[in-house]
């Protein structure tokens, strides 16, 4: 390739202040002396000037308060969504203490042995899985709660 | 002017503080920022989707976005960079769920759009340069692929530097310069196409 082409290449970059300063010297040297280049240049630079000169867009009526509205309720759903999972972590929590501390209790009352319908309830893992089911069932009750107030705000909103 | 105010160290330090402040969450902070780059992020993000709707959307969602991550912002970065990025994200995300435009799509493959110009080709920019000239362009520009009009858009109205363009979108220097040559090349075959009868260049 020769030094016309290989400059002939660089001209739009040249144009575009894309060059490094020894490519853009080497274009401007060879743009001096030759006249089929210095023209594209030149053509290459009203392509850069006007595209720096573009007619701006309007931005749409209100969209920085909007922008803001937007970002401050999705902040708040997820502070809520978060607070609603703390609060279900925390009910699960208590409900193990509870159910651990009233089978200590029931154990130390009945001497470690309350029979109904043949099975121990405070054996541990009875007692457990009874907490269990009370627990889930807590749980569940709770979400179904939680869910219909989501909607409800979501409906009002 | 927005170079100036860019290049303004009190401009700089406010926005600095701006960030600071953003990262507490205050909502002041949020509403001042909005201010200072919803023109330019809006007029990015409206000449890589062309769609004044999608643009808002992903506007919205840009600002979403940057308080999502303001935490883990590396103030060292060049705060504007690392926003305008985040846009050109979310645009390429918006574009993984359509089809027809990508862009992330490898345009740069090909022949050059100068092949495609006939040697000594009439260069109508020149017969129109005193007739919404502007315009002309933007419609012009409108036409080329997503990767040329973001490159477009960020080197001569946002008036990056090829580094912080490789920045935002995430690729080599030397895929800028390719990209950029092509654009500018694309652009003017797209105008010799509108305008064939303009003068010999």
């Amino acid at each position: 390739m020769s030094e016309h082409d290989s400059i002939a290449e660089m001209l739009a970059l040249a144009a575009a202040g894309g060059l490094d300063a020894a490519g853009q010297r080497r274009v401007d040297e060879h743009a001096r002396e030759c006249p089929a280049c210095r023209r594209e240049l030149e053509i290459w630079s009203v392509y850069s000037l006007g595209l720096g000169r573009l007619p701006q867009p309007a931005v749409p009526a209100q969209l920085a308060e909007r922008t803001r509205a937007r970002v401050w309720q999705e902040r708040a759903a997820v502070a809520d969504r978060r607070w609603n999972e703390l609060m279900l972590a925390a009910l699960a929590m208590f409900a193990w203490t509870v159910g651990l501390t009233f089978w200590f209790l029931m154990r130390v009352l009945t001497g470690g042995a309350l029979m109904v319908m043949g099975a121990n309830l405070v054996r541990l893992g009875t007692w457990s899985a009874i907490s269990t089911i009370l627990v889930w069932l807590t749980a569940a009750v709770a979400a179904m709660a939680l869910g219909r107030r989501r909607r409800e705000f979501r409906r009002l909103s | 002017m927005i170079l100036a105010a860019a290049m303004n160290p009190e401009a700089l330090s406010g926005v600095e503080d701006a960030i600071a402040r953003l990262r507490k969450g205050d909502p002041d902070a949020l509403t001042a920022m909005i201010a200072r780059y919803q023109h330019r992020l809006y007029r990015y993000l409206l000449r890589l989707v062309r769609q004044p709707a999608t643009a808002e959307d992903l506007f919205q969602q840009t600002w979403l976005r940057v308080m999502e991550r303001i935490g883990r912002y590396d103030a060292r970065r060049d705060f504007e960079a690392w926003l305008f990025a985040v846009a050109h994200n979310l645009a390429i995300d918006f574009w993984r769920g359509k089809r027809g435009e990508s862009l992330d799509a490898d345009e740069d493959s090909g022949p050059p759009a100068r092949d495609r110009l006939t040697a000594g080709d009439p260069d109508a920019l020149e017969q129109l340069l005193d007739f919404e000239r502007g315009a002309i362009l933007a419609a012009c520009m409108h036409e080329l692929p997503a990767i040329h009009r973001e490159v477009l858009t960020l080197r001569f109205e946002e008036d990056m530097k090829l580094e912080e363009i490789a920045e935002v979108a995430g690729i080599p220097l030397s895929t800028v310069k390719s990209r950029l040559r092509r654009a500018l090349e694309g652009l003017r075959a797209v105008m010799a196409a509108r305008f064939p009868g303009g003068r010999d260049a």
